[in-house]
């Protein structure tokens, strides 16, 4: 990473995530160019964007997964790495293995890892704040299962509950309610909102563009590029969607949130 | 089988093979979840011209030397396999084919060019390729104990990290994991045991000493920690239950017997463990498909009970056929009236036979009704 920042010295504090001239390339394939983003503190942001549009690989890059062409990226003022710990990521469900032999709560301690530091195994407190964020999605009563005989969404719950119980005040999520049931997407969203109005700073790949009004109060655009971005009243628009989404858009939703045919 | 145990050699076999299927099932088992078992391969085969190498350094058949040389090119191997993987459009598949390939064929170079030059010394080294258990010396016995021991230690010292970097390489990155490092290490313990296996196992079976028990140890364990563990057993077991073998019946090489031990544990587990056997989803699959039927049976017999507004409505034969699509088999209505669900009756002047719902049949209809509603499937 192009790092022109000494770690001490801040840079735009005032923004949660700041993405300053981004560029990444897989080989000779551009997936982000010049990318600039400001998300606020407290505000609950969706990325959205059709396929191929990047959005994943700027969460990744923005945590340091991926490395950049150009660009920085920083946040609260510092870069990823003087951040780590402080950011709870929750990565697409489809990229573990959920056949791994292992507990829901065993997940979770995951989250505890860092912050137990090394040689020392999760004690009681651990296990009790586990099982805490369990309980904070739902999922208490299935502490003890096993990972593979989760449904998806229930895994999905896992995940974020592993990401909860680092108490970081930056969550990333990574398409949450890709293939989750109607109930998770209602206790996710519930608990995401709860964390939002605590004053965390919630950035979520999001793909269903009928949800976007009543889930998020702030929008980034993107196809490579950043379309949009800002409070969602003002960037959800035709004009934007179209920009962004080009003709796939008929077919997705149109801007008043009902859906088209 | 006495008189077997007492032989310095037997000993020493059994005890060698043992400690290198405790060591190997104990890091195949992280090789394996990592979806890694076929790096182990090409690590194996690319020790062979590090055999080699360390044999023309030494000029002589020094264990030290060769399993030094083995080392290195198998380190070398993985090494060149992560930068094909990271700085080529190739995949890991591919990269490790070639690996694979281009050492091991170097391998057999150096081995045809070692035995030559016509050294009388030169003569065992081509016991690597399949091993010669018999060649194991007391001696040995220390360094496999020494290099058990130490996987050991980092694998409990590093349990955790390991544990992370396994089941989610990217949430550990994340996090501030020194991912690369950690994952080197796994790579190093099973080069490590690979080296220690080449002398009683040989560089073309090695692999199956890595993956076969922990494939089946998957199949009986629910966490890490006991897959780790009975990986290593079921490793232990195989190796001694191999050099047993082997020792009895003369002629049956060490190496290749072990691995057909520890193949057929695998076998019998794919067919039998709970939950994740194949007879054991057949069953399931069966009371699965039971439990389904006796559902239909009950709902049908209560929806003509509703229809005709008589809860003990007679259902006769060919009603219930029709409404189900096929006739339950008998032994699933007598099963249902065991549970006093239903009720065959006669119904004059018909004399086939009929059926009728129970009080408690209604109200496991209704029960399993409110199921389906709210698990919204098929239980």
């Amino acid at each position: 990473m192009s790092d022109n920042h000494p770690d001490t010295s801040l840079h735009e504090p005032d923004q949660a995530l700041h993405v300053e001239d981004l560029t990444v390339a897989y080989g000779s394939v551009t997936a982000l160019w010049d990318i600039d983003i400001d998300i606020p503190p407290s505000v609950m942001c969706a990325i959205v964007g059709p396929n191929g549009s990047g959005k994943s690989t700027l969460l990744k890059t923005a945590l340091g997964l991926v490395k950049p062409v150009a660009g920085h990226v920083r946040f609260l003022g510092r870069p990823v790495r003087a951040m780590r710990g402080q950011i709870g990521y929750v990565p697409q469900r489809q990229s573990v293995d959920w056949d791994f032999p292992i507990t829901a709560r065993e997940v979770v301690e995951m989250g505890l890892y860092r912050s137990l530091g090394w040689l020392r195994r999760p004690d009681a407190r651990a296990r009790a704040r586990a099982m805490d964020a369990l309980a904070e999605l739902g999922m208490q009563d299935y502490a003890g299962r096993q990972i593979s005989q989760l449904s998806g969404g229930q895994q999905q719950r896992v995940f974020i509950a592993r990401a909860l119980v680092q108490d970081a005040p930056i969550l990333i999520l990574d398409e949450p309610m890709a293939g989750v049931d109607a109930s998770t997407e209602a206790i996710i969203i519930a608990l995401l909102k709860r964390l939002r109005d605590a004053g965390r700073t919630i950035i979520v790949v999001h793909h269903d563009l009928t949800t976007v009004q009543s889930y998020f109060d702030w929008l980034v655009m993107m196809n490579v590029r950043v379309i949009a971005q800002g409070p969602v009243r003002e960037v959800y628009t035709p004009e934007n969607l179209r920009a962004t989404y080009g003709r796939q858009l008929a077919m997705i939703a149109t801007p008043a949130g009902d859906r088209d045919g | 089988m006495a008189e077997l145990l007492s032989s310095g050699i037997v000993q020493t076999v059994l005890m060698g093979a043992a400690l290198l299927g405790a060591i190997s099932g104990m890091l195949g088992a992280f090789a394996v979840l990592r979806r890694q078992s076929l790096l182990g391969d090409a690590l194996a085969h690319a020790a062979l011209p590090g055999v080699c190498l360390g044999f023309l350094i030494a000029g002589a058949r020094d264990l030290g030397a060769i399993m030094a040389g083995a080392f290195f090119t198998g380190a070398l191997a993985a090494l060149v396999m992560m930068l094909i993987t990271r700085r080529t459009a190739l995949k890991t598949d591919a990269a490790l084919g070639i690996v694979l390939s281009v050492f091991f064929a170097m391998g057999i170079v150096l081995l045809t060019h070692v035995q030559g030059q016509g050294r009388t010394a030169s003569a065992g080294l081509e016991t690597f390729l399949f091993g010669q258990a018999a060649a194991i010396l007391r001696a040995d016995l220390w360094i496999m104990g020494g290099v058990g021991l130490a996987a050991l230690g980092v694998v409990l010292a590093l349990w955790k990290e390991f544990k992370l970097v396994s089941f989610d390489p990217d949430f550990a990155r994340a996090n501030g994991l020194p991912v690369l490092p950690l994952e080197a290490a796994l790579t190093v313990l099973v080069a490590l045991a690979i080296v220690v296996g080449l002398q009683l196992v040989g560089v073309v079976l090695m692999v199956a000493l890595l993956i076969a028990p922990a494939a089946a140890a998957r199949q009986w364990t629910r966490s890490l920690g006991a897959m780790v563990a009975l990986s290593a057993l079921i490793g232990a077991a195989s190796g001694a239950g191999g050099a047993l073998v082997s020792a009895a019946q003369r002629g049956l090489a060490t190496g290749p017997v072990v691995v057909l031990i520890a193949t057929g544990v695998v076998l019998i587990s794919l067919a039998i463990a709970p939950e994740r056997g194949l007879l054991w989803q057949a069953l399931a699959a069966r009371r699965a498909r039971a439990r389904i039927s006796d559902r239909r049976v009950l709902a049908t017999l209560q929806g003509l009970a509703a229809a005709h507004d008589d809860t003990h409505y007679p259902a006769e034969r060919g009603m219930l056929k029709t409404a189900l699509g096929a006739m339950p088999r008998s032994t699933r209505l007598e099963g249902l009236e065991a549970r006093g669900l239903i009720r065959s009756v006669t119904h004059p002047p018909e004399t086939t036979p009929h059926w009728e719902l129970t009080s408690a049949g209604h109200r496991e209809a209704d029960r399993l009704a409110r199921k389906t509603r709210a698990e919204g499937q098929d239980p």
